[in-house]
């Protein structure tokens, strides 16, 4: 075993413990020890994927050196590697970009606890990602959502709080049902690693077995991670959680946390259940069924928002869909798509979010489209920053948005049944996203004409601008070379299996 | 060689701002000297050219971003390089009157180049790429004025655009996934063998990626951003609006039907039948549309609408005879639009009058204008001796040819349209020739024609619609070969 | 062999130069000027005419498009009425117009709309005549909108709207028979082939109904009538007069062109075009006189009158048998030199005394004898009373229509002609009665004198005389037409 085995293990025992230090720390003295922490896992993430790359195979790591099923076991592939690196890439710009809003949004006392929240949300991200033991998913899941309640209210005004509580409910309802349908396999297969599961769960279904408790324990952790990631009908917390929050909170929250939940629904697919076992359920057509609904009705809901934060928010649950929509396809392409499409969809959305801020701020603070006449001349980095980002969305090639959709159509052709249905929703949702989308941007481009509003230029943005560019390009990136990128999906995917 | 014309007027186009110009003037010869050049570039190009692809990226997977010079970008590269100085020439005079030049030229000379670049693309994905690209270019220039209006036309614009390239997407989707390669191959690429019993799906399909370009080509029910664009300022309604991009819309739509899902696959299918009956409809409805317009340039507008669907009922004949037909009528009719748009920029350039009802009696105060704008009213109308009457009769002859009852009715829809052309541009026509008796002519005294830089294009235009007209053989011959694929 | 172009594109040069020409010429300049042009055009009429039969290719609108001039029968015989109906027009007009503004915009379309007049009778294909026939309607809208006025204007539009509307269904018919013939050359009994007839009779037959209804809108034929008596009425008198004589009847010149000699009579024959063909006609001509009787103002009567005439032409040629159609033939020249001279008189007496209702005209015979008396004599012509041309022209019809197989319209034909000659009496003498007889009630203390202008009377005196010439040497006009008219059947 080499070192570089370790990396998973030490990336999120670090985030932990930077946790921890962080509450004895100042604001800003915490800021940096955060930054320093991001930087290291997204190293450590970076050398872990190289290596699993070079060796071609996961591997997996004994806590402690004791064998399963009494110790806690962690597992690296590709697909997990890379998806630490690109957590901590978006969670390193997006605290950049809102970190001026933060000063002036959070009390100068909160300013560590802050950070503490983020450091928690990121170990308890990396263990979603690495760990192989279903009740060490469930533990991190509940942390996250802790740490994910504090981000939004951390910034104290009335409807951050009940937003908050909102999200509280839904987000413990789901762990609720997580844990329910963890208890029922449990009892059904006697264990927690996830390896172990799916060799019980493949002799279940081998001899026909318990067909209903296991078919109830599927769906019901299936429901657990669609309310908490907001599928559509369960998006309800969404808007106001992601709409009010602080910038950076809404950023790593619609880009990474609802994301944190889907790849633990991947590897529950894979991992814990099986593909082909789980495709031979009805529940991926009820995921498919949901999927579609929630690109065209979130589509509509951001059409009718007023609020260009809200709007964005309303647009992830779209997003959401999509991702569903992947999954409910039920083949590997519709797999890849989705998984590519987490990558994009991150990048892309929070790109947004900073975007939006930037808008925001040179129209008096306002986030009423009315208000932001003009703002991407007042505002040029962020102008362009949220059309690049709007054109990424509505999927216009050289963006990442393009390529995803790319490969939804093409998985949704070889898919017989659902082929139209999803060809034709993802064609009525795209004219959707132009709509909400294009709306934004023409208003930002409307008019010059005389505002109270002052101007933005570089120097007082520096740190944000720079920021804008670094989103702009990883869209393009994810754009332009994404063969590589579908190719490491891939080979993930087949190490999960 | 390709790569470095497309790209020429995009640099150019940024660059025009950026670089410090002491004089109008100097900018001026700055960018027509570039326009003009990359023309020379074009034309050298095509005559010389070979048949190798130009590969320029892989995109992902087997889908490349790469260009090709074949007989259909010949065409319209031909056509969009011979008019794109004489537009610029007309910009020039026209934006004195305008504002923010910088912006305006920044846009309209980059257009330049991705409008090649759809001509030059030899795939499908690029087809595509330069297409979307294409809308986002050019709604800054829809949006120029920054009026109320001209905000709520731009957003709708794109709104169109945008929604019809997704479901074009979906038939790149299916020539992806179906066909042997996503290459512009005439004849079509699909893969009979892969298909199997889907036939059904994939002419749905070929329905709604046909609609989906067919926005840009403002193919009813999705025309009504057109006429709401003609708020741009003259030049882009004229070269844009007329020519570029719903050209574009009508070439890929030529692209997709002959080049990729092949005319053996669609013809005589229900596929055809559909798309030519929205085709049918739309000649009919833009000219009706045209005829209650009482704003001159919006009814120019509607008036490409309904021609425009000339050219895509020539297309959806499905046969060579028709494809020439509607290359023809895509040549001709960008010469004769223009013009007309052109005449209709001039008289608001020198007289801010916009409708119809205001242009009585100009006919004498700018001779020269309303006697080009006559010329292609004629034209457009189908006068034998004038471009449009060689297309028409093309087109006319392709249906007739292609045996198929519904392009008969066709015919008798172009000839309805040609009726109502007849009156809402003769009807201008009578306006500003004949005034009536009683017309008080204190109102428009100062009138008079538009500088060189305006009439020049508008001239040579005009010699090109009579030359089209009776001496079209050459370049009838030459789309001819072009239909049965000799280039 | 280029001789052949001169009468046509000298009076459209000579035309558009007038009107392109930006300084306002004297008048007395414009008068010699057209004059000139008039009386040089009708000269090289003439010397093509003399000169022998000639055909010239000009060049091709595509490859298989030629531009083709050729003198034949037909031609010569319109292209001869043309001249003298142009130019005893155009001397009428020139005392006529100085009662109207924008004389040099009337002389400049008038001498194109006669040059593209002698393109149509020389045209020798139908893409050329098709060409010309779109040209006349272009040129002769001027002269109709001439008078400017509201009415004069939407007069104008109405009669470009149908003509073209008209013109386009014979496009439609163009392209079909481009497509079912060997070549559109004019060619005496047709050019279908004979392939084409056995695979696509029907759908030729629908195309050929489409066409004479089409050319049939020029030629005022019902249903497309209505802009006839809207057209006509509102222009200058000496234009209605070409309108009425001339220009209408390049409807007719079409419908002989398309059916004699591009269908083919044997083609049609029998079938169910002739039969609605015939109904057609019939009922114009009915109607037209119908109207014409009801219609109180003089101008507009006539022109009612002309919807009628023509139809007769058409039933001659509908009835396609040779004798019917020497009777349409005739009648194209007589009621083109008896239209024209009604016109022509009618725009004396407005230029005189500025009446146009007929009931307004009491006593004007008194007044204006010799006109009147002109007036009279065409009318008799009109009617059909014997030693005029009419009569010769209606013999052969109601000959023609006894004569032919059509059937039920052998005997149906002729009586309506008969019946509608009773109201052409109707609606043409009330006028000369009154105006020769005012009753005793007329003031004729105030009666004087007032012929007018030489200019004037010459050329409807000239055109009276011809007509009745007509009448009474018909032999050589017949015996022309029968060397002729029996290669088309």
């Amino acid at each position: 075993m080499d070192f570089v085995c370790n990396f998973p293990f030490f990336s999120i025992l670090l985030s932990l413990f930077s946790g921890t230090i962080c509450s004895i720390l100042p604001g800003r003295a915490a800021k940096i020890v955060n930054r320093l922490v991001i930087t290291a896992i997204a190293i450590m993430s970076g050398i872990l994927l190289v290596y699993l790359l070079n060796t071609g195979e996961s591997f997996v790591y004994w806590m402690g050196h004791f064998p399963a099923p009494w110790g806690n076991e962690i597992r690296a592939g590709v697909l997990e590697a890379g998806m630490a690196l690109f957590f901590c890439i978006i969670m390193y710009l997006s605290m950049a970009g809102g970190a001026h809003k933060l000063f002036n949004e959070v009390e100068e006392s909160k300013h560590n606890l802050y950070y503490i929240l983020i450091n928690l949300l990121l170990s308890s991200l990396l263990a979603l990602v690495y760990t192989n033991d279903m009740f060490t998913a469930y533990v991190f899941v509940e942390i996250n959502t802790i740490s994910a309640c504090g981000l939004i209210m951390i910034r104290q005004v009335g409807r951050t709080i009940e937003a908050a509580v909102r999200y509280m409910i839904m987000s413990l309802l789901g762990s609720g049902l997580l844990l329910f349908g963890l208890c029922i396999m449990y009892d059904l297969t006697g264990h927690l690693l996830m390896s172990n599961i799916k060799e019980s769960v493949a002799l279940l279904m081998q001899n026909g077995e318990y067909q209903i408790p296991l078919i109830v324990s599927i769906a019901l952790m299936c429901i657990g991670l669609c309310i908490k990631s907001a599928l559509f009908p369960f998006h309800a917390w969404l808007p106001d959680a992601y709409g009010y929050s602080t910038v950076s909170s809404a950023a790593i929250l619609s880009s990474l946390v609802s994301k944190g939940y889907i790849f633990l629904l991947i590897k529950i697919i894979y991992r814990v259940i099986g593909f082909d076992i789980f495709n031979s359920t009805r529940i991926i057509d009820v995921l498919f069924v949901f999927g579609l609904m929630g690109m065209i009705f979130g589509s509509l809901s951001a059409i009718k928002e007023n609020d260009i934060r809200r709007m964005i928010a309303f647009s992830s649950v779209a997003q959401i869909g999509y991702i569903y929509m992947g999954f409910g396809m039920g083949t590997q392409a519709g797999m890849v798509a989705s998984v590519f499409h987490i990558l994009s969809h991150a990048a892309t959305k929070s790109l947004l979010f900073i975007a939006a801020i930037g808008l925001t701020e040179v129209s008096g603070g306002s986030r009423k489209f009315i208000d932001l006449t003009g703002a991407g001349y007042r505002n040029k980095w962020a102008g362009v920053a949220f059309t690049a980002g709007s054109l990424s969305m509505v999927g216009v090639p050289l963006f990442s948005g393009f390529i995803s959709k790319l490969l939804f159509a093409q998985a949704a052709v070889q898919v017989e049944g659902k082929m139209l249905a999803a060809l034709i929703v993802l064609g009525i949702s795209t004219v959707l996203n132009a709509i909400y989308f294009m709306k934004t941007v023409i208003r930002i481009y409307a008019t010059t004409g005389d505002t109270a509003y002052p101007n933005m230029t570089f120097k007082q943005m520096k740190v944000h601008a720079v920021v804008l560019v670094f989103f702009i390009l990883l869209n393009v990136i994810l754009g332009v070379s994404s063969q590589p990128i579908v190719d490491m999906i891939e080979q993930g995917l087949a190490m999960f299996a | 060689m390709i790569i470095c014309i497309i790209l020429l007027p995009i640099i150019v186009g940024i660059l025009a701002p950026l670089l410090p110009f002491r004089q109008r003037s100097h900018k001026e010869i700055f960018l027509e000297g570039a326009v003009v050049l990359n023309s020379i570039l074009v034309w050298y190009l095509l005559l010389h050219h070979s048949d190798s692809t130009f590969l320029l990226a892989h995109f992902t997977g087997d889908l490349n971003i790469s260009f090709r010079v074949d007989g259909m970008s010949m065409v319209f590269a031909g056509l969009v390089s011979g008019l794109w100085p004489f537009a610029t020439l007309y910009a020039f005079e026209y934006m004195t009157k305008e504002e923010h030049e910088n912006t305006f030229f920044l846009f309209y000379t980059m257009t330049y180049g991705v409008t090649l670049g759809i001509a030059f693309a030899s795939n499908l994905l690029t087809m595509y790429f330069f297409y979307e690209l294409l809308t986002l270019v050019t709604v800054p220039l829809v949006m120029h004025t920054l009026t109320r209006e001209a905000v709520l036309a731009s957003r709708k614009y794109l709104y169109y655009s945008l929604g019809g390239a997704a479901f074009a997407f979906i038939g790149l989707i299916m020539v992806i996934v179906y066909g042997n390669t996503t290459d512009f191959i005439l004849g079509g690429v699909l893969d009979l063998t892969k298909i199997g019993d889907k036939t059904n799906i994939l002419l749905l399909i070929y329905v709604m990626a046909f609609m989906g370009f067919g926005v840009k080509a403002a193919v009813c029910p999705f025309n009504s951003w057109l006429p709401q664009a003609g708020v741009a300022p003259t030049p882009v309604t004229a070269l844009l609006h007329a020519v570029a991009v719903v050209k574009s819309g009508a070439f890929a739509i030529i692209r997709l039907t002959y080049f990729s899902f092949g005319t053996t696959f669609l013809r005589g299918t229900w596929a055809q039948t559909a798309v030519m009956v929205v085709v049918m409809f739309t000649i009919v409805y833009g000219c009706s549309r045209a005829v209650k317009e009482t704003h001159l340039k919006r009814r120019l507008a509607y008036s490409t609408i309904s021609n425009l669907s000339y050219i895509l009922f020539g297309a959806v004949i499905m046969t060579p005879l028709g494809l020439t037909g509607a290359l023809t009528h895509l040549v001709f009719h960008a010469v004769m639009k223009i013009s007309s748009f052109f005449c209709a920029g001039a008289v608001m350039h020198q007289t801010d009058k916009h409708y119809v009802h205001e242009l009585d009696g100009l006919g004498y105060k700018m001779p020269c204008v309303f006697g080009i704008f006559t010329v292609s009213a004629l034209a457009l109308m189908g006068v034998p001796g004038l471009a449009g009457f060689i297309s028409k009769w093309n087109l006319a002859g392709a249906a007739i040819d292609s045996q198929n009852p519904l392009a008969y009715a066709g015919i008798a829809c172009l000839l309805v349209s040609a009726l109502l052309t007849a009156i809402y541009m003769l009807s201008i026509v009578v306006r500003a020739f004949f005034p009536g008796r009683d017309f008080d002519d204190s109102r428009i005294q100062t009138a008079h024609d538009p500088n060189w830089k305006m009439l020049l294009p508008l001239f040579v235009f005009t010699v090109f619609i009579i030359l089209f007209g009776v001496h079209s053989q050459p370049i009838v011959n030459f789309f001819y070969e072009v239909a049965n694929g000799v280039y | 062999m280029y001789l052949i172009l001169l009468p046509i594109f000298f009076p459209i040069l000579a035309g558009f130069c007038l009107l392109v020409c930006p300084k306002k010429p004297d008048r007395k300049l414009l008068i010699i000027t057209t004059g000139i042009c008039l009386v040089v055009t009708a000269m090289l009429i003439l010397c093509t005419l003399l000169s022998g039969k000639q055909e010239l290719t000009l060049f091709y609108l595509t490859r298989t498009l030629p531009i083709y001039f050729k003198i034949d029968e037909v031609g010569i015989l319109f292209c001869l009425l043309t001249v003298v109906v142009f130019v005893g027009a155009g001397f009428f007009s020139f005392v006529y117009m100085t009662h109207e503004q924008k004389e040099k915009r009337y002389y400049g379309f008038y001498l194109m709309v006669f040059g593209v007049l002698n393109a149509l009778c020389f045209a020798g294909n139908l893409i050329t005549f098709y060409l010309f026939f779109e040209l006349l309607t272009l040129s002769s809208m001027p002269l109709v909108l001439h008078t400017g006025s509201r009415e004069a204007i939407m007069a104008g539009l109405k009669y470009l709207f149908y003509s073209l509307c008209g013109a386009y269904a014979g496009l439609f018919g163009i392209y079909f028979l481009y497509h079912n013939c060997d070549t559109l050359t004019f060619t005496a009994g047709g050019v279908l082939q004979t392939t084409a007839i056995a695979a696509q009779g029907e759908f030729l037959l629908l195309t050929a109904f489409v066409m004479i209804l089409g050319f049939g809108v020029k030629a005022g034929m019902f249903p497309m009538h209505a802009w006839l008596p809207t057209a006509h009425p509102v222009a200058p008198a000496p234009a209605s007069a070409v309108l009425s004589a001339v220009i209408v009847k390049a409807g007719v010149l079409a419908l002989i062109r398309v059916i004699y000699y591009i269908f083919g009579v044997s083609f049609l024959r029998g079938s169910w075009v002739q039969t609605a063909w015939l109904i057609l006609a019939l009922v114009t001509v009915f109607m037209g006189s119908m109207l014409a009787y009801r219609e109180p103002v003089l101008k507009k009567r006539l022109a009612y009158s002309t919807v009628s005439q023509i139809s007769y032409i058409l039933f001659g040629l509908a009835a396609m048998n040779e004798e019917a159609f020497t009777g349409g033939l005739l009648h194209v020249l007589a009621h083109g030199l008896i239209k024209c001279t009604l016109f022509l008189t009618a725009g004396a007496i407005i230029y005189t005394t500025g009446k146009t209702r007929v009931d307004e005209l009491r006593g004007i015979g008194k007044e204006m004898p010799l006109t009147i008396w002109c007036y009279t004599i065409v009318s008799l012509g009109l009617i059909g009373i014997p030693p005029t041309g009419g009569f010769i022209s209606k013999w052969y019809l109601a000959l023609g229509g006894l004569s032919g197989n059509i059937g039920v319209f052998g005997y149906i034909g002729p009586v309506v002609l008969l019946l509608s000659a009773l109201l052409t009496a109707g609606y043409l003498l009330p006028l000369t009665i009154q105006g020769f007889f005012p009753g005793a009630d007329y003031a004729y203390a105030s009666l004087q004198k007032r012929e007018p202008h030489k200019c004037m009377t010459i050329p409807i005196l000239i055109m009276t005389i011809l007509s009745v010439l007509i009448g009474l040497f018909p032999n050589i006009l017949v015996d022309y037409l029968a060397d002729f008219v029996g290669t088309l059947f």
